[in-house]
Parts: structure tokens; C-alpha cells; sequence
């Protein structure tokens, strides 16, 4: 009988708090980034200017592109520091290969992106396979992308082609490209993760891959995956810069590794792996990116901004994991 | 001083204790009961232990053996009764009390940390007093050798057999001179000799009057060694006599006779003998030769003692584990893939294995099946909602709603829903091991029922279970273990707690596998020299010297006492940097903030150790670089021991605050650094810096405290496995906190050196020493993993590194090469250490 009446009391309280409790991570960061807006617009109303949000949206998108690759190898329990290699020899090879023909880009674009899917799976191989921490891994490969960068580039910009520009630089309908880029890719990712048999299966294997491999599921299979995803994103996110930026450095990449780890963190993903929250990422990238415009607006200095950007993760890390604590009954 | 009163009373007590005679009683239980919660482990034990005599403990699995001896050994605090050590009643049973009174406890699971040595696992348990007045490697030797253990005291406990483990625990048990010496199952993994071993040590102790406490399941072994048993069953005595004055049939009747308040459904009892599975001679993992056949419709029992092989069985039978032998299912041999792609396993450790924790109750019953409810690979929400929901009406899944989390299901629910991904996935066998632990009696008739529906459609079903009262009315058919072996198969009305009792404690099998025999010598002594952590530095060494010697063949001028002060002052910033990091990587941690705490502190510097400035404010200077390391470490140690983050998270937080703080005090370049501090720091010996002698003093005295202190066995026990280092009696937190706070210290003294080369406060510098350090560390050959590592190994990788950097230059190759060196050398370096680590484990 007691036992019943429990059943019930869990019941109760689990039923009403638990659809809230999974868009957690969503409310947590739609509701901060809607509050910083607010304040944006009332004490630097020129960080919500139409001009202000355009500029800096693109680098909003490219942190948001490198962030959901980054939430992949998160989920998989690993991460991946071979991101500012990955990104800067995708920049390279689509500015120094095609030198502004148009008609070459189209072959740039396939050679980035199998040095990306070369790069995914020599990491993926070293840790699942051989069993290599991630860290150690991925800075190898990250020595390795980097030492194809100067083979490319010898690390002297170069002036991107016209065509690349237009497609990845332009506006349509006000926006820049580069947001319509990271939200279909957003899309893409939401959609695999959370509909599609190898999503679910990818997210299984994340949350437990002991559960995963007792069950009969391709453990490996799905960790080398999301090495060799991840690394196509970041080549997305090379070339969308290598248009972004009339003449982009060899270093182009080496700016965004903390964020994305930032933004995954904040979009509420544990780096012990597990669930995924793409489209939070995505949000808490365009969050990440408004602080920092906000910032510039009431004129801290360059300084204080990350010293923000630090207490904004180690609030989201606390927030996160005390709700965690919490929700998991301990 | 309160403190002090009852340390004393206890000595007086143990005075005492040492003078009573034979027969005397050490420790009484009055009256002990523990309850968890609802759940009553104990009730009501009197139970009186005698000085210089060997008493029993017996009882199946679940009988409370393991909770009354937590609670002589002060783990657990007794809800009622009182203990009472000789005379004297002990109000508050704590495990320092105990130690204090003379009780040793050996766990069945060893104590033993699989990263250090024999000698250094011995040293971290006792207490110093043992290994006074003489060389502590013949202190060492001399424990082991009274336990008949013949390995090398350098080898890492990790080659260690499970057997040997075990005397190793028992050495140290032994060592501590005991009045009360408790044994949890300690033959379960020896072979007959060292079983004869331990029996004539615990002859010898007892004789010297001791008190020992030996918890077993063999009633032969029992015959041998004790004098009085008291039988447990559920959490009760159920009797208690001298050995000699007791039959086997008799103290087997004690030992059975749980009450199970389930009803089981009806067995099989068609004349079907079509067998839809059979297995053959399968060996290997602690199994020997089984047999056994699975006829359509009947459902299989696995028994035994616990840790007999049935776990092991269950894992071989579910296709996870290789085993040689052959498993034919409806007459068709199944490789090892084949079978883990049919077979639906339903582990006994459910929150580890059975379901993802962090998931929905949805996805936990769907995702090994998820393929069904899909068309062209995208999964329809509404045929997987349905599904779920007629699988859970059928198995009456009581949840709170299909997104709940899992783990607000009961313990039978979570299990109901393991059985629902089972049955879902369409499974060609059910291995289901331990499927009713921690189920409460409603949910385990319901599980009963759907495997034997599942059975009666012709799908084999094999049990484990170490519940015989549950196997007796389950199974048609139960295969006892012991030691790997099948021992007895019971068919038809033999099939009855009695006999899976008595066939389980009355086997006399032994280990007989000489691999796995504790006097066997370990293989080949040259082995474990090459698995020392220090294994890498002579390599490192000839690689260096060859690469330099290399060069030197191209340009002369590689070698010259300039090139070659040039390369050890660089590589003495990242070194003491890299040590830092190796304590982080040691404690299993890493710390990724030192690289902008590096160019911070030189950025602090910048504004106090200047030439125009007195050589108080330089001083000053230094303190503050001391001081904010310092609380760097602090914070970095709090986040991840006090605020639950993970080292990655916590260090990467304080890496971007460090690098504000460094833009905050200075937004570009300014503040000179004094030539005459340069001209001291650099100050040059021949071809080597000062600076440099001192970090291999520095390198060579942290790796002596790193071994032989015991300091250093607490960063690599904390970092080996916290668990075990936490039951050693390790402050876990506080070495943590500690260890980052070194870490920070040692960047420090690399951020003098950094200063030096740079010249000027810079916000911009000494970021790239974050990865800089830990490719060194990996170079030297230090684990990510923790528990293992080498400040001479990463002294040697940060030389390396910073010589093939110099290289690439004298060479006059593009920075192309410069990366690609260095990509290789991590990748390489990283597959060498992981592939020799698992040969030498393998």
C-alpha cells in the first residue's frame, strides 16, 4: 500500500515537471538571451541596431556552425581540440586553391571537404579504435591540419574569389547568408539527431555506450561518426569565412575553439556526453556573440569581455549542473 | 583535547584485549539490527567471537553476512544493539575505531590500486611504523613472502592475477598484526595451494590469538579451517554450533528455507525435446568446458556461489565476450557478432549497463529496436508511441509518462522497461542476468510471467540468478557453477532450492588454472621493467640525442654551446609549465588554464619587476605572481571537487576569466622586464642556463616525493582509482585541491622564465603553453587516464618538443614540417605508450 501511494507521488510530480524539465536547457538560454536583448535595447541600444546585429550575425552563424560539430563529439563524450586546425585549412583551400577563378571553387570546396572527412576519421579511428584520449588525439591532428595550412597557404593570406563572396557574404531578404547556412544546418542536425533511427541511436550510445554495446549497438561506428560530421561542419564553417572575409588569415580558426566549447556547454550539453541540444547551441552562439556586442556597445574593452564571456559559462555549468544533481534524485 | 580521551581509552582497551586467553571473547554483538531504509538487513544477532579461534559465517547471497561485518568494521552504523570489545562496550563503532582496536578487514573485491606497484600499494594501506628501522623493500618482502606471494615488489599491481590480488590484501591484513581479523570469501579466486597457504596462516594468527571472522559458502572448507559457524538467512541467525558437532545435511537445512512471497507461473510441461539452443565445451574468462543444452519451451538456471563464472557465462552467452566452444542456436553455429546481434541481454547491473540514465523511458525501450518504427531511416513518432505503449501494456509498465526520466521508475519498472527493449528488438535469445535484483515482489511476478511466455513461444531463456528460491520456481532446468565448471545440471523435481544450495557450497572444485595461480611466479621478470612509468625517458633520451646528432651532421652550428643554451632555455618554461600539467594528468585531471595563467602572471610582473623599480617592489612583484597562482589553484580544485564541474570545464572557465584579467591590466604591450632579473634568470653555466640545472633537480626531487613519499602515492592513488584510494583511507578532496594548486605553483615558477624571453608584459603571450604542456606530458609518456606518469619523462618531452621546433628552423624547412613533426610526434607517441600499455595488461 505504501508502496502504491509513492507511486503515485512520483507520478504526480514527475508528470507536471518533466516536459518542462527536458526543454530545459532551450527555456534556460531562449529566456537569458531574450533578457540580455532587453537590456541591450535599454542601455546600448546601438547593439540592437539593424546594422550593428548584421555585422556581427555572421559571426554569430560561423560560432554557431563550429559549435554544433563541437556538440557531436561532446555527446560522444570526447572533444575536439583539432577544430582550429580543421577551420583554418578549410579557409586556406578555398582561397588559395581557386586564387579568385570562380569556375575552380566548385573543386576547392571537394578538396576541403575531403581533407575534413580524412581528418574525422584519422580522430575517430585514434579514439574509438585505438582508444586514444580525445585530447591527445585531436591536438595531433590539429599539428597535422595545421602543417597542411602552411603546405596550402605558407601561412600568407590570400584574396577570396568573387563567386564564394557573393554566396557566402551576401544578404537576401535583409539577412546575411551565413545565418540561413547555420540555421539549415541546425535544422539538419535537430532533425538527425532527434527523428532519424541513427540519431537516436547516436544519442543512446552517447548518453551510455556500456548500455549501447550490452545492447547489441555499433559503439564504434557511431564515435567515428560524429569525429568525421563534426569536421565537415568545420569545413562548412572555413569556407563560409573564407567568403565572410575579403582576405583571410592562415589562423582564421584559432579564435573559435573555446567558444564552441562555450556554446555547447551553454546550450546545456554535458561534456560527459549524452543528449544533444542543437538548436540551443545554436541560440546560446547567437547569446555568446550579443554579449560580446553588448559589451563593445557600453565600451568595456576587449578585456573585460571575456572575463564576462567566463562567468556567463561558469554560470551555465553551475545552473546546469546543479538542475542535474537535482533532477537525477541525488 | 576531547579528541585525545577516548584514543587513550582505546589503547587501554587494546592492552587488554592482548592479555586475554584462548576462549576468551574479543567482540560480542548484542542485540545488532540494521535496517535501509525499509528494507531490514539484520535483525536481532548475538552472535560472540572468541579469542585465538577460527568462526564461520554462513549464509546465501542476501543473507547479510556483508552488513554485519560492515558493521564490526564500523563502515556502517548498527540501527539498534550494541558491540562490545572485550569488557568494554564500544558506543561508536567507526573504521578508525576499529583500526585503532586491531580489526583488519579483507574485502572480497581487493583494495588494490592497479597503477602502482606491489611495493607502493603496500606502503600507501600501512601505517609508516611498519616499514621503520630497516630498508622498506625487505619490510615488504618479508609480508609477502608469509603469504607465499613471488613477485617482484616493483611490479605494477595491475599484472597482478585476481588470486594474487587477493594475498596481497590478505599480506597486508596479515602485516597489521590483527586481535580481529575479518576474511570475506578469501579462497573464491586461489588455487588449492595457496588455499593451503592461507590455511596454515590462519592457523598461525589464531594461534597468537587471534580472532578470526571467515565468511564462506563451502562447507568443506569450513570442515577445515573453523571451529564454530553461525548460519545467516534472511538477516537473522538461524543457528549456531561448534563445527565438529554439526552434519553437512544439517547446516545446509539452516542455510535454506527463504521465504518468497511470489507466486511463480506454471513450468513448462509439454513433451516437446526439440533443443533450440546448445552449447559446447565454451572456455575461457574463468570458464571451463560448459555444457548444456536448452529444449524448446524451458526455461534455464544458471547457480552458484556468486563470482563462480555465471556472470561471465551470461556475457559469453550474449555474444559481448569471445569464448572458444561453439553456441548453436535452432541448429545454426553463431559467431560472436551473430550472436550479440540476436541475443537481447538484460544485464545485472541495470544502471551501468541496463539502461542510459540520462535518457527517457521512451528512448530506453526503443533503442535498440528504433529500426522498426521507421520508414526510409526517419522514425515515426506515432507507430514508436505505439509500439511502446503495447509493449508496456503487456508487461504492465507502471510509469509516470513516456518522457519521465528513467530513473524516477522503480527499481521493477526500469527492469520491465529492459525487458520491453528485449522483447521489442525480436530477440533470438533472452539473456537475462540477475533479472530480479533490486525488483520488488509485484513487478518480479510479472517478470516471471513474461519470461516464461516468451519461452512457451520458443524463444530459450537463460537465467542467472543467485536466488535458488527464485531458480527453483522459475527454471525447468538449473546448471550449477563453481569455479567455472559445471558441477551439477538438476532436471525435473531436482529442481528445488535444496539441491541448488547444496551442489553450489558442498563443490570442492578448485582454480586449476596455473595462470591464475597465486604461488605461480609472475611471467618473466624482464617484463615489468619495461612497463615502469619511467620505461620512456631512455628512448626520449636517444631520440633526442639522435635528431640533435642529426642535425649536427647538416650544420655544425647545431650543437654550438648558443643553439644549445638557446633550446634548453626555451625548454625550461615549458618544462616547469609541463610539470604542472603532470600533476593535473596524473590526479586523472587536467588543467588547461595554465598557459593564460602563465602569460598573466607575466603580465603582473610586468608592472612591479622593472629597472627603475626598488628591489622591495620586484620582490613584491613575485610574491603577487606566487599569490595568483596560487588562487588559481585554489579555484580550479574547488570548481571541479566542490561544484561539480568536470576539469575540462572548470580550467577552460578559468582560462578565458585569466585571459580578461590579463587584457583588463594591460590592452597591449608595456611594462619591461629588468635586464638584471633577466640577466639572473638566464645566467649560463657552460652551454646550459641555471634556470635548466634547476628544473632537472626540481624534475628529479618531485619524482623521487612521487615515488617514495607517501605524498606522491596519494596524487597516483587518487588519480588510479578514487574509490579504492578513498577505502585506503586517502583525504581524496584534499589531494585534488592540492595537486591544482601545485600545478598552478609550478606554472609560476615557468611564468619567471617566460618573462625573461618575452621582455614585456604581453596579454597576448603564453596562451599556446596550454597545449604546448600537455603535448609534453604525452610525449613523456605520462596517462591521460591518470594514475600513471613521469616528471622525467615530461622534463625529456618538453626538451624534445622544443628541439624539433629548433630543428625545423636550422634546417631551413617551412613551418609546413614544423607541424607536421609535431603532429606526428604526439600521434606516435600517444599509439606507442596505448598499444605497449595494452600488451603488457593483455
Amino acid at each position: 500500500m505504501a508502496n502504491g501511494v509513492s507511486m503515485l507521488d512520483n507520478m504526480q510530480t514527475n508528470g507536471v515537471r518533466l516536459p518542462v524539465a527536458l526543454a530545459r536547457s532551450f527555456v534556460t538560454v531562449s529566456l537569458s538571451t531574450l533578457l540580455l536583448l532587453a537590456v541591450c535595447a535599454f542601455y546600448a541600444p546601438s547593439s540592437v541596431s539593424w546594422g550593428a546585429l548584421s555585422g556581427s550575425l555572421p559571426f554569430a552563424a560561423i560560432i554557431a556552425i563550429v559549435g554544433l560539430g563541437q556538440l557531436l563529439v561532446v555527446q560522444q563524450g570526447g572533444v575536439d581540440l583539432s577544430l582550429p586546425g580543421a577551420v583554418s585549412l578549410a579557409v586556406v583551400v578555398a582561397t588559395h586553391y581557386p586564387q579568385q577563378q570562380n569556375e575552380l571553387l566548385w573543386q576547392a570546396v571537394l578538396v576541403a571537404a575531403g581533407f575534413a572527412v580524412a581528418a574525422g576519421l584519422l580522430n575517430g579511428v585514434l579514439v574509438s579504435i585505438f582508444k586514444l584520449n580525445a585530447i591527445i588525439a585531436t591536438i595531433g591532428t590539429n599539428a597535422l591540419l595545421y602543417s597542411g595550412v602552411f603546405a596550402v597557404s605558407g601561412g600568407v593570406p590570400s584574396i577570396t574569389t568573387p563567386l564564394l563572396a557573393d554566396i557566402a557574404g551576401g544578404t537576401t531578404a535583409g539577412l546575411p547568408h551565413s545565418v540561413y547556412f547555420a540555421t539549415a544546418l541546425m535544422l539538419l542536425v535537430a532533425f538527425v539527431l532527434k527523428k532519424t533511427v541513427i540519431g537516436r541511436r547516436f544519442e543512446a550510445i552517447g548518453a551510455s555506450p556500456l548500455a549501447g554495446r550490452a545492447a547489441g549497438l555499433r559503439v564504434r561506428l557511431h564515435q567515428v561518426m560524429a569525429y568525421v560530421l563534426a569536421q565537415l561542419l568545420y569545413c562548412v564553417a572555413g569556407i563560409l569565412i573564407a567568403g565572410i572575409t575579403r582576405e583571410p588569415t592562415a589562423f582564421q580558426g584559432d579564435s573559435l575553439l573555446l567558444p564552441s566549447v562555450a556554446v555547447v556547454v551553454l546550450g546545456g550539453t554535458s561534456l560527459l556526453g549524452g543528449r544533444g541540444f542543437p538548436v540551443s547551441t545554436v541560440v546560446a552562439a547567437f547569446f555568446l556573440n550579443q554579449l560580446s556586442q553588448f559589451a563593445l556597445a557600453v565600451g568595456v574593452p576587449f578585456s573585460a569581455q571575456t572575463i564576462i564571456q567566463a562567468l556567463a559559462l561558469g554560470f551555465g555549468i553551475g545552473v546546469y549542473s546543479i538542475r542535474w544533481r537535482i533532477g537525477s534524485g541525488k | 583535547m576531547d579528541m585525545m580521551a577516548p584514543k587513550i581509552a582505546l589503547e587501554t582497551v587494546a592492552a587488554q584485549a592482548s592479555q586475554s586467553q584462548p576462549g576468551d571473547v574479543t567482540i560480542r554483538l548484542k542485540g545488532i539490527s540494521k535496517n535501509f531504509s525499509a528494507v531490514q538487513a539484520l535483525s536481532d544477532i548475538n552472535v560472540e567471537f572468541h579469542t585465538g579461534e577460527v568462526h564461520a559465517i554462513l549464509g546465501e547471497n542476501g543473507a547479510g553476512k556483508s552488513t554485519l561485518m560492515n558493521i564490526i568494521s564500523g563502515t556502517f552504523a548498527p540501527s539498534q544493539g550494541e558491540i562490545s570489545f572485550g569488557e568494554r562496550v564500544i558506543s561508536r563503532m567507526t573504521p578508525e575505531t576499529a583500526a585503532a582496536l586491531g580489526i583488519a578487514i579483507c574485502f572480497q573485491h581487493p583494495a588494490v590500486l592497479d597503477d602502482l606497484s606491489v611495493l607502493e600499494n603496500l606502503r600507501v594501506a600501512l601505517p609508516g611504523s611498519l616499514f621503520e628501522g630497516r630498508p622498506a623493500a625487505v619490510a615488504a618482502q618479508e609480508m609477502l613472502t608469509r603469504v607465499g606471494l613471488d613477485v617482484p615488489l616493483s611490479m605494477r599491481a595491475e599484472n597482478l592475477t585476481v588470486a594474487q590480488k587477493h594475498l596481497l590484501e590478505i599480506a597486508k591484513a596479515l602485516s597489521l598484526k590483527p586481535k580481529v581479523l575479518i576474511l570475506d570469501e578469501p579462497t573464491a579466486s586461489l588455487d588449492q595451494d595457496a588455499t593451503d597457504m592461507l590455511f596454515g596462516r590462519i592457523r598461525e594468527v589464531t594461534a597468537a590469538g587471534t580472532s578470526v571472522i571467515y565468511i564462506t559458502h563451502r562447507l568443506a572448507e569450513l570442515r577445515q579451517i573453523a571451529r564454530r559457524v553461525t548460519v545467516l538467512r534472511d538477516g537473522r541467525v538461524r543457528g549456531a554450533a561448534l563445527v565438529q558437532d554439526i552434519s553437512d545435511t544439517d547446516l545446509v537445512n539452516m542455510i535454506v528455507g527463504r521465504t518468497l512471497a511470489a507466486a511463480f507461473p506454471p513450468k513448462f510441461q509439454g513433451e516437446e525435446k526439440r533443443i533450440s539452443m546448445s552449447v559446447r565445451g565454451l572456455s575461457g574468462h574463468g570458464l571451463h568446458d560448459i555444457s548444456f543444452d536448452v529444449p524448446r519451451g524451458e526455461i534455464i538456471g544458471i547457480a552458484g556461489v556468486a563470482g563462480n563464472g555465471q556472470a561471465e557465462l551470461m556475457r559469453v552467452l550474449a555474444g559481448l565476450e569471445p569464448a572458444k566452444g561453439s553456441i548453436r542456436l535452432h541448429d545454426r553455429e553463431l559467431t560472436q557478432a551473430e550472436l550479440l546481434d540476436t541475443a537481447a541481454f538484460m544485464p545485472s547491473d541495470r544502471h551501468v549497463e541496463g539502461v542510459a540514465s540520462e535518457l527517457t523511458v521512451r528512448e530506453n525501450a526503443t533503442y535498440s529496436a528504433i529500426e522498426k518504427f521507421a520508414t526510409a531511416g526517419i522514425v515515426s513518432r506515432k507507430r514508436e508511441l505505439a509500439g511502446v505503449r503495447a509493449i508496456f501494456d503487456e508487461l504492465a509498465v507502471k510509469a509516470p509518462g513516456m518522457e519521465a526520466p528513467i530513473l524516477s521508475l522503480s527499481g521493477g519498472n526500469q527492469q520491465k522497461v529492459v525487458m520491453s527493449r528485449a522483447l521489442l528488438s525480436e530477440p533470438g535469445v533472452i539473456i537475462a542476468d540477475e533479472p530480479t535484483q533490486g525488483v520488488d515482489v509485484g513487478a518480479r511476478f510479472e517478470i516471471y510471467r513474461i519470461l516464461r511466455k516468451v519461452s512457451e513461444a520458443g524463444t530459450p531463456v537463460i537465467v542467472n540468478s543467485s536466488d535458488a528460491v527464485e531458480l527453483e520456481g522459475l527454471c525447468d532446468k538449473v546448471v550449477v557453477l563453481s569455479r567455472g565448471h559445471v558441477v551439477e545440471t538438476l532436471t525435473g523435481a531436482a529442481v528445488n532450492e535444496e539441491h541448488i544450495v547444496a551442489a553450489a557450497v558442498k563443490a570442492e572444485t578448485h582454480v586449476d588454472d596455473a595462470g591464475d595461480s597465486g604461488i605461480a611466479r609472475a611471467k618473466g621478470w624482464r617484463r615489468y621493467l619495461t612497463q615502469s612509468d619511467n620505461a620512456p625517458a631512455i628512448p626520449l633520451a636517444l631520440v633526442i640525442a639522435v635528431l640533435g646528432l642529426y642535425v649536427y651532421s647538416q650544420n655544425a652550428n647545431f650543437l654550438s654551446a648558443y643553439n644549445v643554451y638557446n633550446i634548453l632555455l626555451l625548454a625550461t618554461a615549458l618544462g616547469f609549465i609541463a610539470m604542472g600539467q603532470t600533476i593535473a594528468l596524473l590526479m586523472g585531471g587536467i588543467d588547461l588554464s595554465v598557459g593564460p595563467l602563465a602569460g598573466f602572471l607575466v603580465v603582473v610582473a610586468s608592472f612591479f619587476v622593472n629597472d627603475d623599480k626598488s628591489a622591495a617592489m620586484m620582490v613584491a612583484g613575485f610574491a603577487l605572481v606566487f599569490v595568483g597562482a596560487l588562487t588559481t589553484g585554489v579555484i580550479n580544485g574547488i570548481l571541479i571537487r566542490f561544484a561539480n564541474f568536470t576539469p575540462i570545464a572548470a580550467t577552460l572557465a578559468t582560462y578565458i576569466a585569466i585571459q580578461g584579467c590579463s587584457f583588463i591590466l594591460r590592452d597591449n604591450p608595456d611594462g619591461y622586464i629588468s635586464a638584471t632579473v633577466t640577466d639572473w634568470v638566464n645566467w649560463q653555466w657552460g652551454p646550459f642556463p641555471a634556470a635548466f640545472i634547476v628544473l632537472v633537480v626540481v624534475a628529479l626531487l618531485a619524482e623521487y616525493v612521487l615515488r617514495s613519499k607517501r605524498v606522491g602515492w596519494r596524487l597516483r592513488a587518487v588519480g588510479s582509482n578514487e574509490a579504492t584510494a578513498r577505502r585506503l583511507g586517502t583525504p581524496v578532496d584534499l589531494t585534488f585541491v592540492s595537486g591544482y594548486v601545485a600545478c598552478s605553483l609550478l606554472t609560476a615558477v615557468g611564468s619567471i622564465m617566460l618573462m625573461t624571453q618575452i621582455g614585456v608584459g604581453d596579454p597576448r603571450q603564453g596562451i599556446s603553453y596550454t597545449l604546448g604542456s600537455i603535448t609534453a606530458v604525452v610525449l613523456g609518456g605520462t596517462s591521460l587516464s591518470g594514475g600513471r606518469g613521469t616528471f622525467i619523462g615530461t622534463l625529456l618531452g618538453a626538451v624534445l618538443l622544443t628541439e624539433v621546433l629548433n630543428v625545423v628552423t636550422f634546417l631551413g624547412l617551412t613551418q609546413t614540417y614544423q607541424y607536421l613533426f609535431q603532429g606526428l610526434l604526439i600521434v606516435s607517441a600517444a599509439l606507442i605508450y596505448s598499444l605497449t600499455r595494452r600488451r603488457s595488461a593483455g
